[in-house]
């Protein structure tokens, strides 16, 4: 890091635009991800905050009426540019869905998978290794040390979630992108993956896209307010939860809609 | 404020609507409402029942019948034929038996003959049709297992004719009876498990007609059906599903998959004809070309069930995996190929099951023909299990009326292991983890 005000941009977009066919789903949208800090992605249903963090590591490549322009880059190279492999950008930029969604492979499996395809583990004890260290990270490690190979698909939502946060960090990706991990959880289960974005932020440029204002108010320091396909606001998170300076974004704090 | 999302409340005449009466549930209508309602419930559980009884009734004739009859085909009567070797004076040398000529010193020095004589005076002038065609090769084999016979008095059991073996299993014209009973009387019948049945191949004579070489057609046409059709199904099916384009080439090309699968078989055993035959002069009667045309007609089958099975993967494993930065071949062969398998399987075995009991197409391709030896390889003239059994209950001799029956068991038994052995590969596929 060069300079404390001004953290390192890690992922930026200028004027981007995609389209679903004849819908103009994001308007423009203009933005840097740092380094450092959780962002989070704010608004209400349909905005197009799930849409645009798609963008961010080419998930809307899989379906086929989607079309983005626009230039999206992770440290300066454009993620759009033929040059860039779709394989390794997804690996570099990792996601996690909004529905558990661990493969129906034992919990081992489910975190070596990532590194095995890539090749980045290829002895046994290095796998193991790395295994060991992701489910760490993930706070996992202490529930599933001794039944590692039982199915992925045995565990509750929560730790099924972590688990997904596991095999995202097992191929030791830059980025992680985060579309509302916690929707489908109850509340003690959203309490630890809020802890765990916590201990996470700062090893990874984390984005979290959430329509829980509450929490994003907790886990992020830069908040992004995303409304009807357009960025209205964009800030230090506690700025614009106490003093937007959108009229839009007020109301939608507020509760006016949402 | 104008609340024009709250319906007005009606009011007539400033006064309130009428209160709704409270509604008495012990009424002799909702009484006799019940009851209708369970009348309702017993009749459709009844009707149901009934529905599975009769069809396990149907069943369980037509597997009745099948064993009953069929159970005489896998049996055969055997004679005991007293031999006096020295008496028959056979020419051959004792050390060409044991040489691999064997068989052709024997028929040279005119052992069917002489077997024909010790049967007419064992058992009178109509002695030799006491036995089968074939009983003189029995008599070869005892020779070759124990050539010391040669020189003394024996007595071997051989296969008995089947107007004998009729007239000792069922009803037969009065001169055979009366014979059969004669000789059952001298105690020189003698019943036992006919293993020629399994090992022969097709025959004229009853006796000694097996269904080997129409089971190991079916074995190898099978073989060529799934070969080919289970790869390119499957295949096709992953390309159509995650590859192609939604449009409109490719919905035409799924209806033509859905109406291929209703074309009747005996178009395809047409186009068989017409384009391996006809085209490709592909040998006549051959597995290779039973396999192709059979492939042809359940490839459309394995399509339909391949592609509903991966449809039916939920999209967030592909998510799953393409998020770890998976490519498109790594998702469908590591998570959709593996998770749609037991499906694909299930469709595999329903085409194969189809392919098995078709004889229309393999008729249009000339398996119809008598074939009187087992196939040594997929070019070589072969007939298969249902072609067989058409065959059999069309001749006349009522010796094979039990061996078409004794067939169908055959074919009913493959059927079933083919069945076990894919539901066997499903259910470990689908417990992987």
């Amino acid at each position: 890091m060069t300079d404390n005000s001004l953290p390192a941009t890690k992922m930026s977009a200028r004027d981007v635009h995609v389209y679903y066919g004849a819908t103009h789903a994001i308007k423009g949208v203009s933005i840097d991800v740092d380094q450092e800090n959780v962002t989070a992605f704010i608004g209400p249903s349909g905005c197009g905050k799930s849409t645009f963090l798609r963008t961010l590591n080419r998930m809307n490549d899989t379906i086929p009426i989607a079309r983005v322009e626009g230039d999206i880059t992770l440290d300066g190279e454009n993620i759009y540019s033929p040059a860039m492999d779709v394989v390794q950008l997804r690996a570099r930029v990792g996601m996690v869905f909004q529905k558990p969604n661990p493969f129906p492979k034992s919990i081992y499996e489910n975190v070596a998978y990532g590194p095995r395809i890539h090749g980045l583990a290829p002895v046994k004890s290095d796998m193991d290794r790395v295994v060991e260290q992701s489910l760490r990270r993930a706070g996992l490690w202490e529930e599933v040390k001794d039944r590692l190979h039982d199915s992925g698909t045995a565990l509750s939502g929560g730790q099924q979630q972590r688990l997904c946060i596991a095999r995202a960090i097992a191929v030791d990706p830059e980025v992680i992108l985060m579309d509302e991990p916690c929707s489908a959880l109850d509340p003690i289960a959203t309490a630890k993956i809020e802890e765990l974005i916590h201990e996470l932020r700062g090893r990874y440029a984390i984005v979290i896209v959430t329509h829980n204002m509450q929490q994003a108010a907790r886990v992020s320091q830069r908040t992004a307010f995303f409304h009807l396909g357009h960025l209205v606001e964009y800030g230090v998170t506690s700025d614009i939860f106490t003093n937007p300076r959108q009229e839009r974004t007020k109301d939608y704090i507020t509760g006016r809609y949402g | 404020m104008s609340s024009t999302l709250v319906p007005e409340v009606p009011v007539t005449n400033g006064r309130e609507p009428a209160e709704r009466a409270p509604t008495d549930w012990k009424t002799h209508a909702m009484q006799s409402r019940i009851r209708k309602r369970y009348a309702a419930e017993r009749r459709f559980r009844l009707l149901g029942l009934g529905a599975v009884a009769l069809s396990a009734a149907f069943l369980v004739f037509l597997l009745g019948t099948m064993l009953i009859n069929g159970a005489g085909g896998f049996v055969r009567t055997e004679i005991a034929l007293p031999l006096d070797f020295p008496a028959l004076s056979l020419d051959v040398e004792r050390e060409q038996l044991a040489q691999r000529g064997a068989d052709l010193a024997l028929a040279g020095a005119g052992l069917q003959n002489a077997v024909g004589v010790a049967a007419v005076s064992a058992f009178g002038d109509e002695g030799e049709d006491y036995l089968a065609d074939n009983a003189w090769l029995t008599v070869r084999e005892a020779i070759k297992d124990d050539p010391s016979i040669l020189d003394r008095r024996v007595t071997i059991a051989v296969p008995a004719s089947s107007r004998i073996h009729l007239a000792a299993t069922d009803d037969a014209e009065p001169a055979i009876e009366a014979a059969a009973a004669r000789l059952n009387a001298a105690g020189a019948l003698t019943r036992g498990f006919n293993w020629s049945f399994l090992t022969g191949s097709d025959s004229t004579d009853p006796t000694s007609a097996g269904i080997w070489g129409a089971l190991k057609g079916s074995l190898l046409t099978m073989a060529v059906t799934l070969a080919l059709a289970f790869p390119i199904g499957v295949l096709s099916a992953i390309y159509l599903e995650e590859y192609a384009p939604k449009n409109r080439w490719t919905d035409l090309i799924e209806v033509s998959i859905n109406n291929l699968a209703a074309v009747p078989s005996i178009i395809f055993g047409l186009l068989g004809l017409a384009v391996f035959l006809g085209t490709f002069n592909m040998p006549r009667s051959a597995p290779i070309v039973g396999g192709l045309t059979l492939a042809l007609m359940i490839m459309p089958v394995i399509v339909i069930a391949g592609r509903n099975a991966i449809k039916a993967v939920p999209p967030s494993i592909r998510d799953a995996a393409l998020g770890v930065g998976a490519s498109r071949v790594q998702v469908v062969f590591h998570h959709v190929l593996p998770l749609a398998l037991p499906g694909i399987l299930t469709g595999t075995i329903i085409g194969m099951a189809r392919a098995l009991g078709e004889t229309a197409p393999l008729l249009m391709i000339g398996m119809r023909a008598f074939i009187g030896s087992a196939p040594e390889d997929l070019a070589s003239p072969a007939t298969v299990l249902p072609v067989q059994i058409f065959l059999w209950s069309d001749q006349v001799s009522s010796g094979f009326v039990e061996k078409t029956s004794a067939a169908i068991i055959v074919l009913l038994v493959f059927l079933l292991a083919m069945n076990a052995l894919a539901i066997y590969l499903r259910n470990r596929f689908e417990t992987r983890w």
